[in-house]
């Protein structure tokens, strides 16, 4: 369940650290955001010598989240952090490599390209 | 003593029942799985077919990676090489076409799901256990994906970059006070 304001961890090597949630795409007033959702954010912490820069706007798909996510067959998944991959309009992810497994409805959500570069999925 | 040997009979009843009941179910269902996979199998492209599109296009840098077994959401992923992004933009159609030709005459067709067809630069042709990458030259090189497929590779590489990840930043200390050494 992300929000506007939520803190969300950086899953790839895209040089951002940590995002704030602004926004949600989707509905007009949209509350909350689960995995496969694209949000709008705020890079709050980048690392050094990187290209992009603290309070640069973005978009990220969420990846993983604390409320958990449910499957038709039973299987409860949760992490233990928000986190979230930088991308473009496109969709293209900004960075090259993603860390830590990611759940594979991204797939059928249209993220391929994410779970492509993903070391594991779920 | 009668509503004991109620529970009793219900009880066997119930244990007996389940297995008869159970049995059709179990072959109704692996008679439909078997039907899934043929349908899936029919619709979806092969690696040959995939192949022989490709050099038709004239693709560039073929290659044919198979998926790590650990990971199984995936069989196979073919990459290969656009000039431009009008090339890149034909690889897919290409393959699309393909495989609506192939299929044609069934009553609902399941076509591959294609990711960043607007741009050209990377486009997914995701046909179930076949996955197309056509990428650009800078796109190849940028996201680098053999390394991250072909093995060997994949263990180290994110393991490194994991570490550059977490490497401890130290607080920066704003406070006034001369700093003073560890008594």
């Amino acid at each position: 369940m992300i929000q506007p304001q939520t803190y969300l961890n950086v899953a790839d090597n895209s040089g951002a650290r940590e995002l704030m949630c602004i926004r949600i795409i989707g509905a007009s007033n949209r509350r909350y955001a689960y995995i496969g959702d694209i949000v709008v954010a705020v890079i709050k912490k980048a690392v050094p010598n990187s290209s992009l820069e603290r309070s640069e706007v973005i978009r990220a798909v969420i990846v993983r989240t604390c409320k958990e996510l449910k499957r038709s067959n039973g299987i409860i998944i949760k992490y233990d952090d928000n986190a979230a991959v930088l991308v473009d309009k496109e969709g293209n992810p900004k960075g090259t490599r993603i860390f830590s497994a990611i759940a594979r409805e991204l797939r059928q959500l249209n993220f391929t390209k994410i779970v492509s570069l993903a070391p594991e999925v779920l | 003593m009668l509503t004991v040997l109620r529970a009793r009979a219900c009880s066997s009843l119930c244990a007996s029942n389940p297995q008869p009941l159970l049995q059709p179910w179990k072959l109704g269902f692996s008679s439909l799985s078997t039907t899934v996979d043929a349908g899936v199998s029919k619709c979806t492209l092969d690696l040959q077919e995939i192949e022989k599109i490709l050099t038709d296009v004239k693709a560039d840098d073929v290659k044919i990676i198979p998926v790590p077994k650990q990971n199984d959401w995936a069989d196979f992923m073919v990459l290969a090489t656009g000039r431009s992004t009008w090339h890149v933009k034909n690889i897919a159609q290409a393959l699309i076409y393909k495989a609506k030709q192939k299929q044609q005459g069934v009553e609902r067709m399941t076509l591959p799901s294609v990711q960043g067809q607007n741009e050209g630069k990377w486009i997914v042709i995701d046909s179930g256990k076949v996955i197309v990458h056509a990428l650009d030259e800078n796109a190849r090189a940028y996201y680098n994906l053999e390394g991250l497929w072909s093995r060997g590779t994949l263990q180290n590489e994110p393991v490194e970059d994991l570490q550059k990840a977490l490497v401890k930043v130290r607080r920066k200390n704003n406070s006034k006070k001369p700093a003073q050494k560890n008594a």
